[in-house]
């Protein structure tokens, strides 16, 4: 469809840039903290203090950076979007060796990144003979990772869409299958109201009490990036520490009641974010474009999709309602994860495939949802 | 003369803190912007570029530090608070030439002998290490202050937080002490049931006879602008103000736009100088506490407030108050809505926001004067000091 050229892409930062990130970790100045602040107040001090430390001496970003490159094949292209011209697109592509592979697009969030994929990958990619395989495309979203960000208002989330959509396209896969990484945030407006609660099981009301105390306390960063983003976007540019606290907040929050990322995991995630080609605050953006569009309870509604949908409910995720409430017609794979939070693909990827092998397999719901790619030879 | 417990202070802030900031702002490494943004996303490239520059080149902080010391004599002494321990709290005191005039502490002068306090976690006060530090901490604070200063009977002037905690005050040590309040920040929600005629009101406003003046209408909007738009400092300081400060700590740039868009977007379209936002700015960067610690007072008032509206309450104290409203201020109810039993002054501005204090220091000393001086509905409110002499 598109006539733009791909070209082959190796993450490869600077020697400079590198130098400037350690010229500013050697000036920082840490906040202090009240006693016994635990969580409660945001990104906790010592958890900081010793991310920095290990940021300046120990953490080896050339290591990580060749890692990635290693792992994932990545490329850009140039994709044109209406009213916005052509956005470079970062993305990863790995085709499976079985012929009929299920084409997937994987799309990440925020604080997500392209590089969440790379547990599911080969799982997805070179599945055993009985599970279906899948052709994967996980691209980095405009303004996050390596791809370019809009210069003009209003890039949406049709405009993210079509830029995915555009992709997929470009790259031969017609028709595909693109579960979303993160489930559908279903803030429905009476959530406050009384409700009963009477037959929601142990694990949901579980839910809706994580879901009502992340509303409260947990949404912060909603509200400024929804509403002032450039104002946010100069500390968090300008300081690499700043950076890390804001995006640590959300990964910890994600694996407190499981496995936590190790300190390699979450610098290699920040640094991803602190060298992105558009800068770490482009990636606010999609927050304001979309909430201005379509209200602040945009994330809230529930879109009518007519193809199957899959959910995958992991019990450490930021919203987690009752399953009744999120009942379609097209709803036609469900499951329940016994661990992980909001980065499933990366804190339970194991568990992950198996959803989408069951979905998507020979006795799944999905089965042959894609004419001639049914995942297996 | 010095009161006992009291030092002078004079702001110095050490050279090593000015040569950090000078390497910082060097290394300073700016966002991108939209095309054509304005205003719509949050503070603009181009005003912080501007002000980054001068902030490197060109603005003199020692020459904004003589100044302040010169115009403004401050103080700090320790102040005990109850579960707390000992604060050192920095403060501006004045006192008038005339020997009657009346003890006022201005919270965020002629017949007034002035105290203006730097909160505890700002300017040059030192902050509290423990959690749960809250309004009645804040007026506790204040009022010692007060006393220690020998004013055993006094006034108060206050908008903002400033507005929370004089209220408060007043509540705690009113009427023995705390003798009026004055607030530019008179705020309300909507009534509720409790006040039926009001709420009746309201709820049939689109009815012509029963609705709201342009001026009203003007105030609710706003209202809605910033209750829409201006509160995501607001959201994320009431609830995670330890990952915010983080950056707030570490950069300067960080620091001066977190705190210029509310000096530009609060103001009634004041002329800022640079120089001005970069020596507001920079107190809060080289504040005793630093720039965190100025941003718990919203987590712990609104873990506080438990679920509950902070601002929306209409609290009746017993002593007089007064008000001031300003058509810039954030917050703006009809003055139907804010009407109290003991409210013996009011005026209505039409020029000034939110810093009112600040931006039209005449129109808010002209009101203060109308309220306390002779024929004001709080004149003769503090005993032997109306503030004149015999």
């Amino acid at each position: 469809m598109s006539a733009s050229t791909e070209s082959h892409f190796s993450i490869s930062i600077p020697d400079s840039q590198l130098e400037l990130l350690q010229r500013k970790l050697s000036l920082v100045v840490f906040p202090d903290e009240l006693e016994d602040a635990g969580t409660a107040y945001g990104a906790p001090l010592s958890d900081i203090k010793r991310l920095v430390s290990y940021w300046q001496n120990g953490y080896d970003w050339p290591t990580h950076e060749a890692a990635l490159n290693a792992e994932l094949p990545q490329f850009t292209r140039d994709i044109p979007v209406d009213g916005f011209g052509s956005l470079n697109i970062h993305y990863v592509h790995k085709r499976s060796a079985v012929e009929h592979a299920i084409p997937l697009l994987f799309v990440h969030g925020w604080p997500g990144c392209f590089f969440e994929v790379r547990k599911i990958l080969p799982l997805l990619v070179d599945a055993p003979q009985e599970c279906p395989s899948f052709h994967v495309v996980a691209l980095s979203l405009p303004g996050f990772g390596f791809s370019t960000a809009p210069t003009k208002k209003g890039f949406a989330l049709n405009q993210y869409a079509e830029v995915a959509h555009k992709l997929m396209l470009a790259l031969g896969y017609d028709q595909y299958a693109p579960p979303s990484h993160k489930r559908p945030l279903l803030l429905i407006s009476h959530l406050l109201s009384y409700l009963p609660f009477l037959g929601y099981t142990e694990r949901e009301k579980a839910g809706l009490a994580r879901s009502l105390d992340f509303l409260m306390t947990g949404s912060g960063y909603f509200a400024i990036q929804s509403t002032r983003p450039q104002t946010l976007s100069y500390g968090i540019t300008d300081s690499p520490v700043g950076l890390l606290a804001w995006i640590y907040e959300k990964l910890a929050a994600s694996v407190e009641d499981g496995k936590p990322f190790t300190d390699d995991e979450i610098l290699t995630w920040i640094s991803i974010y602190y060298f992105s080609r558009a800068g770490p605050a482009a990636s606010f953006r999609i927050y304001y474009e979309v909430t201005k569009l379509e209200g602040l309870g945009a994330l809230a509604t529930q879109e009518s999709t007519t193809i199957p949908l899959g959910h995958s409910y992991f019990p450490n995720e930021a919203i987690s309602l009752p399953r009744s409430w999120y009942k379609v017609p097209n709803l036609i794979f469900e499951s329940e994860q016994p661990s992980g939070g909001h980065f499933a693909a990366i804190e339970e990827p194991e568990a992950l495939v198996a959803d989408l092998r069951a979905m998507f397999g020979k006795a799944g719901p999905a089965f042959g949802v894609i004419e001639g790619k049914s995942g297996f030879t | 003369m010095s009161i006992q417990g009291e030092t002078p202070f004079v702001i110095t802030v050490p050279h090593e803190q000015l040569s950090l900031l000078s390497q910082k702002l060097a290394l300073t490494t700016l966002p991108d912007e939209i095309d054509d943004a304005r205003w719509d996303y949050g503070a603009p490239l181009a005003d912080i570029t501007r002000l980054v520059n001068r902030w490197k080149n060109g603005f003199d902080w020692r020459k904004q530090e003589a100044a302040l010391n010169a115009e403004l004599p401050q103080f700090t002494r320790d102040i005990a608070i109850e579960g707390y321990g000992t604060l050192n709290i920095h403060y501006v005191h004045k006192k008038s030439q005339i020997k009657g005039a009346i003890p006022l502490l201005f919270v965020h002068g002629c017949n007034f002998h002035v105290v203006a306090i730097s909160l505890p976690g700002y300017g040059f006060s030192t902050a509290p290490s423990k959690k749960g530090f809250e309004i009645p901490q804040y007026a506790e604070v204040a009022h010692k202050l007060m006393l220690a200063l020998g004013y055993g009977e006094y006034v108060t002037q206050g908008g903002d937080w400033g507005y929370r905690i004089t209220r408060k005050i007043a509540e705690l040590y009113g009427p023995k002490h705390s003798k009026a309040w004055h607030t530019n920040f008179p705020i309300s929600g909507p009534p509720t049931i409790s006040r039926p005629l009001l709420w009746l009101n309201h709820a049939l406003s689109a009815l012509p006879f029963l609705s709201y003046s342009k001026r009203e209408i003007a105030g609710f909007e706003r209202t809605v602008w910033f209750q829409r738009w201006g509160r995501g400092y607001f959201a994320e300081q009431t609830t995670r103000p330890q990952t915010v400060g983080y950056s707030l700590t570490d950069s300067p740039v960080g620091l001066l736009a977190w705190i210029y868009e509310k000096l530009v977007e609060w103001t009634d379209s004041y002329r800022w100088d640079d120089d001005e936002v970069l020596t507001w700015v920079s107190i809060y960067w080289f504040s005793r506490a630093g720039p965190t610690a100025s941003t718990r007072i919203y987590y712990e008032a609104f873990k506080a407030a438990d679920g509950k509206d902070m601002f929306s309450l209409v609290v009746h104290t017993k002593i007089p108050v007064g008000y001031s409203y300003f058509p810039k201020e954030l917050v703006i109810s009809p003055r139907s809505w804010t009407q109290v039993p003991n409210l013996v002054f009011q005026a209505e501005h039409e020029e000034g926001g939110h810093f009112a204090a600040y931006e039209k220091p005449e129109i808010l000393v002209g009101d203060l004067r109308k309220m306390f001086g002779k024929g004001g509905g709080a004149f003769g409110v503090v005993k032997d000091k109306n503030g004149y002499d015999a």
